[in-house]
């Protein structure tokens, strides 16, 4: 009142209104706190009791260990750990990764450790920008990756009949039948199938074959003198596997032996990928300008993380069928197997 | 000055019913077993509002204030709050299915079969059990989001989103032990290829498989181990981790504010 006082007197005054007390900026819990969370709870409470009376949770038939349905998945929100273990080693599909994600979600604040830009949503300049855009890619190259591994797939028969990611690398000639050397890089295909390219990274350990000539080490009998891939480098023993020792016989390694192309292309491939385009988005964003802050570099990080997550999920729920194709989501159709078709 | 009238005989119906209110009102609020319970008063006043916040064991996790921005419904979503709320409408419908189900392989499915066609309400609870498990895990995210994106995980809040880390763990293996309880096709193959992936782990596959899941494949061991995981051990540790989850938010000043 006085304030407006003042304003209508003339503009000789200064109508600034002294800045608010923190107190009087505060509402009490009870009722307004209170309140919106009870409308929530309740809103809540009719919502699950109503979708609960329609939609029934499945119930399939009585679990038989010798009926494999196929394809058979995992929860949604693991879904996406599966669909990575069909494109690298298992054990960082699996295990090593998504840990990683995890301790990455939980050293964040440790490592952005600045006040600024905290209390309200996306406080930093450009973060709502980088945040859609760290999104919007996340999302395509995962998606792109998963269908440039399934390089034999086309996911769009009715449009695109023959685009396979495989034509790529389909000038890599067959590998000549019969024979154990080969000089040149070849690609083995199955007997009386059409040459494919590479369909995807497991095919650099398993189909690609070249060899190079190699000296005879410390004169051993059984080499040939020439160094082929993948058949040389499969078996390399670990140093200390299995060495008598000490207390006995050390298992260090629990009898494992390198497999260096199963290396190459389930581990060293796809960790050099996700860490290069990781770098590759932060790095463009970065030279536009974008990227001020440590909290913008870590916004970037946790969308992406988060968006993959997604897009991955949704692969594995909609985009896998039989043996884990890649397929259009209406041509799924799940094999539930030969067991008995009605619950005992 | 109006003339204030003595309080004396109720002159018509009206009056003698409100008299008759006032009565009731006060034998009911007023009286020694109901001030025994409540130890404050209705909460008409600003006082009273204080009050029973503050003496509440329920409503004592809030402060009795709060600042005005975030009680605006678009700064979290409630997602916090409904996560918890998630977690409580499992834990009464849960305690329900358990009345039911007996963990053992010959019994499991015929017991969620039996649960579904001849126990009141049976479906109905295991529908919601099941959907308001989902929601939990949509929410957890949400809500991490929702922390993230408002950098409310800033000085001196590190140690709380850790353990909301914790919490996004807990919640996963929780909905993941229940995955396998119904004992169908659905439930084993899932947990299969979770078996799978646990016995992935880098030199400790055989071990997490033996510890986690009870075997070398998923069978009688891994359904008991993984109901006493689902029904007490994951529950109880996920709520101590709320405990101090919800305690930290307090001590650490309350929601994030800008600066």
């Amino acid at each position: 009142m006085a304030v407006e006082a003042q304003r209508a007197a003339g503009p000789a005054a200064p109508a600034r209104p002294r800045p608010k007390r923190e107190r009087e900026e505060e509402v009490l819990v009870w009722p307004d706190l209170v309140f919106v969370e009870f409308i929530a709870a309740v809103l809540f409470t009719i919502t699950f009791t109503i979708l609960s009376v329609f939609i029934n949770a499945p119930l399939l038939n009585r679990a038989n260990p010798v009926v494999t349905p196929n394809p058979s998945k995992a929860p949604w929100y693991f879904l996406n750990l599966q669909e990575l273990l069909l494109h690298m080693d298992k054990a960082w599909a699996g295990v090593l990764l998504p840990t990683i994600a995890l301790g990455f979600f939980a050293v964040i604040p440790y490592l952005d450790r600045s006040r600024e830009a905290q209390g309200i949503w996306f406080g930093t300049k450009y973060s709502v920008r980088l945040t859609v855009i760290a999104a919007i890619y996340a999302v395509v190259v995962s998606f792109g990756l998963v269908v440039f591994d399934a390089g034999d797939r086309n996911l769009t028969p009715e449009f695109m009949p023959t685009v396979r990611t495989e034509m790529l690398t389909r000038w890599i000639p067959s590998c000549p039948e019969g024979t154990d050397h080969v000089g040149f890089p070849c690609l083995k295909d199955e007997a009386g199938s059409p040459h494919l390219g590479i369909t995807n990274t497991k095919d650099i350990s398993k189909r690609l074959e070249f060899s190079v000539p190699f000296p005879k080490v410390f004169g051993n009998p059984t080499s040939d003198g020439e160094l082929d891939w993948p058949r040389d480098l499969g078996h390399i023993p670990v140093p200390f596997n299995n060495v008598d020792c000490c207390y006995g016989s050390l298992h260090l390694w629990k009898g494992m032996y390198l497999n260096i192309p199963d290396i190459i292309a389930n581990q060293v491939i796809p960790l050099v990928t996700i860490v290069f385009l990781a770098l590759l988005i932060i790095y463009i964003l970065f030279r536009l300008g974008w990227v001020r802050t440590k909290r913008d570099i870590f916004i970037i990080m946790f969308t992406a993380v988060l968006a993959s997550y997604l897009t991955l999920s949704l692969v594995g729920s909609f985009f896998r069928g039989q043996g884990q194709a890649l397929i259009p989501p209406w041509e799924i159709k799940v094999d539930e197997g030969a067991g008995e078709l009605h619950p005992p | 000055m109006a003339v204030t009238e003595e309080p004396g005989k109720p002159r018509n119906w009206s009056e003698r019913i409100g008299v008759l209110q006032d009565r009731i009102y006060d034998k009911v609020f007023h009286n020694y077993v109901w001030q025994s319970i409540f130890r404050s008063g209705y909460p008409n006043t600003p006082r009273n509002q204080m009050l029973v916040v503050a003496t509440n064991v329920f409503l004592h996790l809030h402060p009795t204030r709060i600042h005005r921005t975030h009680v605006k419904i678009t700064h979290t979503y409630c997602l916090g709050g409904l996560t918890f709320f998630m977690f409580l409408i499992l834990t009464v419908t849960g305690v329900l299915l358990m009345f039911y189900y007996v963990p053992d392989v010959n019994r499991a499915y015929q017991d969620i079969a039996a649960l579904e066609t001849n126990v009141k309400f049976g479906l109905l609870m295991r529908n919601i059990h099941r959907w308001t498990a989902h929601a939990m895990v949509i929410l957890v995210f949400l809500h991490m989001m929702r922390v993230f994106y408002t950098g409310a995980y800033k000085p001196p809040r590190e140690f709380n989103w850790v353990v909301g880390v914790i919490l996004l763990v807990l919640t996963l293996v929780l909905s993941f032990t229940g995955y396998l309880l119904p004992w169908d096709q659905l439930a084993l193959w899932a947990v299969t290829v979770g078996h799978g992936i646990g016995g992935s782990a880098p030199y400790f596959g055989d071990e997490t498989q033996l510890v986690v899941f009870g075997g070398y494949e998923v069978g009688p061991n891994t359904l008991i181990r993984f109901y006493t995981l689902h029904v007490i051990a994951l529950p109880l540790l996920a709520a101590i981790f709320m405990a101090v989850h919800f305690w930290r938010i307090r001590r650490d000043g309350g929601m994030a504010r800008p600066l």
